[in-house]
C-alpha cells in the first residue's frame, strides 16, 4: 500500500550518471513509497541489459556523431534518446509494484494534455495506434524499476541511423530488438514541449495515487555511491565486455588475394581468430591469427595489433583499412 | 500446472532436485515460467560461483521484465546448463527438465516445500 509519493526531476543529461541515480533510488526506496524520477539523456543509444552492442548499433556512426552508448539494467531492445525525449522511472518495493497503475500515470498525463492515450497489450502505451512510450522493467532484490521513454520531439530518424545492425556477419547470443511504429507527441498536440509533459507527469502521479507528492532533495543522496555506479556504467567492461559470446566474419578480395577473418569473442575480447587466405605469403594467416587473438573487439584495437606486424606494405594497408572500416 | 512429486520447492518459485546429500539441480517452476511470460534470455551464473540461500544467483529476461532467480541453497556452482543460452524458451516449454545450475558442496537449505505444499502456495497467489 503506497502512502508516500516522492518526485525527482533531474537536470543532468549524462546517461551514465542518470542511470546511476536511478539505481541508487531503487536500492533505497522504502516499502510504502513510490518514487517518480524524471530525467533526460543527451543523444545516446541505450541498449537493454542482455543485448550485444556489436549486434545492435553502428558504433562507428555513434563515435563520429558523438552519440553515447549506455546499457540499462532492464530488459528489452535498443532505443535512441535525445533531449526531445523525456524519461520517467517508477521505483517501488515489490509489494507496491503495479505496472497497470504506473502506466495509467502516463495515460493520465497525456489525456490531461488532450492526447488520447491508451494502454495496449501488456506494457505499451499508444496514441492513435502508434507507440510514443517504450517501457522496460526490472525486479532485483525485492525492489522494482519500471522506466520508460516519452517521445515528445525526438529525432525519429536517428533510430535508423544508429541502430542498424553491423554490416559484418555477426552471430551473437543475446536479446534482439524489435522495431515499432513510433510517433512524437508533438505531432499529436502542436507546440508540446518536454517541460509540459514533465509537469503533467507529476500532476498525474498525484491524481492516480490520490496523494500529495513531495520533491526529493537531491543533496540528501549518496553522491559517492552514485559516482561509483556512473563510473561502472561508462566503463568498457560494462558496455562491451559482457561474457556473451559472439562470432564475426569478414571476407574481402584484394589485389594480392582473398582474405577471410573469423573472430570468436567472449567478454568483448577475441578468444580465437581464424584467418584464411590464398595470398602468396604463407605466414600471413598465422601472423594475423596471433596478432588478433587476445585483442579487444574494436576496430581500432584490432588495427593497432596488425600495425605492428612485419607485412608487405600493400597487404598491411589493405588489412588495416578492412579492420578500421568495421562498425565495431 | 505441473508439480512433480520428486522435487522440492522454494517459496520464491524455484525447484530443487537432490542428486546426493550435497549436490542438486536447480531450476524455475512451471508456475514461475507462466508468471514470467516468454523468456528471451538467461544470465547464467558461472562455474565456481558461491551461491547463498535466498539470494539471487542469476537472472532471467522475459518479454515482461528482468527478474532474479534465487538460490534455495548455499553451495557452489559446479555446472551450468549452457543449452539455455541458445534456447531460453526451454524454461517455458519444459521447466522441470531445463535445469539452470548444478550446485555442489551444499551446506545449507532454505525452508523447502514438498509438491503438495508448493501447489497450495501457488493457489493462494
Amino acid at each position: 500500500m503506497i502512502r508516500r509519493l516522492q518526485t525527482l526531476t533531474w537536470a543532468g543529461t549524462d546517461p551514465y550518471e542518470n542511470l546511476a541515480l536511478e539505481e541508487c533510488l531503487r536500492r533505497r526506496v522504502e516499502e510504502g513509497t513510490c518514487i517518480l524520477y524524471l530525467w533526460q539523456n543527451r543523444p545516446t543509444v541505450v541498449i537493454g541489459r542482455n543485448q550485444n552492442p556489436w549486434q545492435e548499433c553502428r558504433s562507428g556512426a555513434l563515435r563520429s556523431d558523438g552519440v553515447l552508448l549506455a546499457r540499462r539494467p532492464s530488459g528489452g531492445g535498443a532505443v535512441y534518446h535525445d533531449l526531445g525525449n523525456q524519461n520517467f522511472s517508477f521505483l517501488v518495493n515489490e509489494a507496491d509494484y503495479s505496472v497497470k497503475k504506473q502506466l495509467s500515470v502516463v495515460v493520465e498525463a497525456c489525456r490531461s494534455l488532450g492526447i488520447p492515450a491508451e494502454i495496449s497489450g501488456r506494457n505499451d502505451v499508444l496514441a492513435e495506434g502508434r507507440k510514443f512510450s517504450g517501457n522496460a522493467f526490472l525486479t532485483h532484490q525485492g525492489r522494482c524499476c519500471h522506466h520508460g521513454t516519452l517521445l515528445v520531439d525526438a529525432d525519429l530518424e536517428a533510430l535508423g541511423r544508429y541502430l542498424s545492425p553491423s554490416p559484418a556477419k555477426l552471430r551473437a547470443k543475446g536479446v534482439a530488438s524489435v522495431r515499432s511504429r513510433v510517433v512524437n507527441l508533438r505531432q499529436l498536440r502542436e507546440g508540446l514541449g518536454v517541460e509540459q509533459i514533465r509537469e503533467s507527469m507529476v500532476e498525474a502521479f498525484q491524481t492516480v495515487y490520490g496523494l500529495e507528492a513531495e520533491a526529493l532533495d537531491a543533496r540528501s543522496l549518496p553522491w559517492g555511491e552514485i559516482g561509483d555506479l556512473a563510473e561502472r556504467n561508462r566503463s568498457w567492461e560494462w558496455l562491451w565486455g559482457r561474457q556473451l559470446p559472439c562470432t564475426l566474419q569478414w571476407a574481402e578480395r584484394f589485389g594480392w588475394g582473398e582474405l577471410t577473418i573469423q573472430l570468436e569473442a567472449e567478454g568483448g575480447v577475441v578468444r580465437r581468430a581464424a584467418v584464411y587466405t590464398d595470398a602468396m605469403d604463407w605466414t600471413l594467416s598465422s601472423a594475423l591469427e596471433g596478432a588478433l587473438t587476445g585483442c579487444r573487439l574494436s576496430g581500432s584495437d584490432l588495427a593497432r595489433a596488425v600495425a605492428d606486424l612485419d607485412l608487405a606494405a600493400e597487404v598491411k594497408a589493405d588489412v588495416l583499412s578492412l579492420l578500421e572500416g568495421q562498425e565495431i | 500446472m505441473n508439480f512433480p512429486a520428486d522435487l522440492k520447492y522454494s517459496k520464491s518459485h524455484e525447484w530443487i532436485k537432490m542428486l546426493d546429500d550435497t549436490t542438486a539441480l536447480v531450476g524455475i517452476t512451471d508456475f514461475a515460467q507462466s508468471e514470467l511470460g516468454d523468456l528471451v534470455f538467461i544470465n547464467l551464473p558461472q562455474v565456481g560461483d558461491a551461491v547463498t540461500k535466498e539470494e539471487a544467483f542469476c537472472d532471467v529476461e522475459s518479454v515482461k521484465a528482468v527478474s532474479d532467480v534465487m538460490s534455495p541453497v548455499t553451495g557452489e556452482v559446479a555446472e551450468v546448463n549452457e543449452e539455455l543460452l541458445d534456447a531460453p524458451q526451454l524454461l517455458n516449454e519444459s521447466p522441470y527438465e531445463a535445469w539452470i545450475a548444478k550446485i555442489t558442496g551444499i551446506t545449507e537449505f532454505e525452508e523447502l516445500l514438498d509438491a503438495a505444499g508448493y501447489q497450495a502456495l501457488t493457489e493462494q497467489q
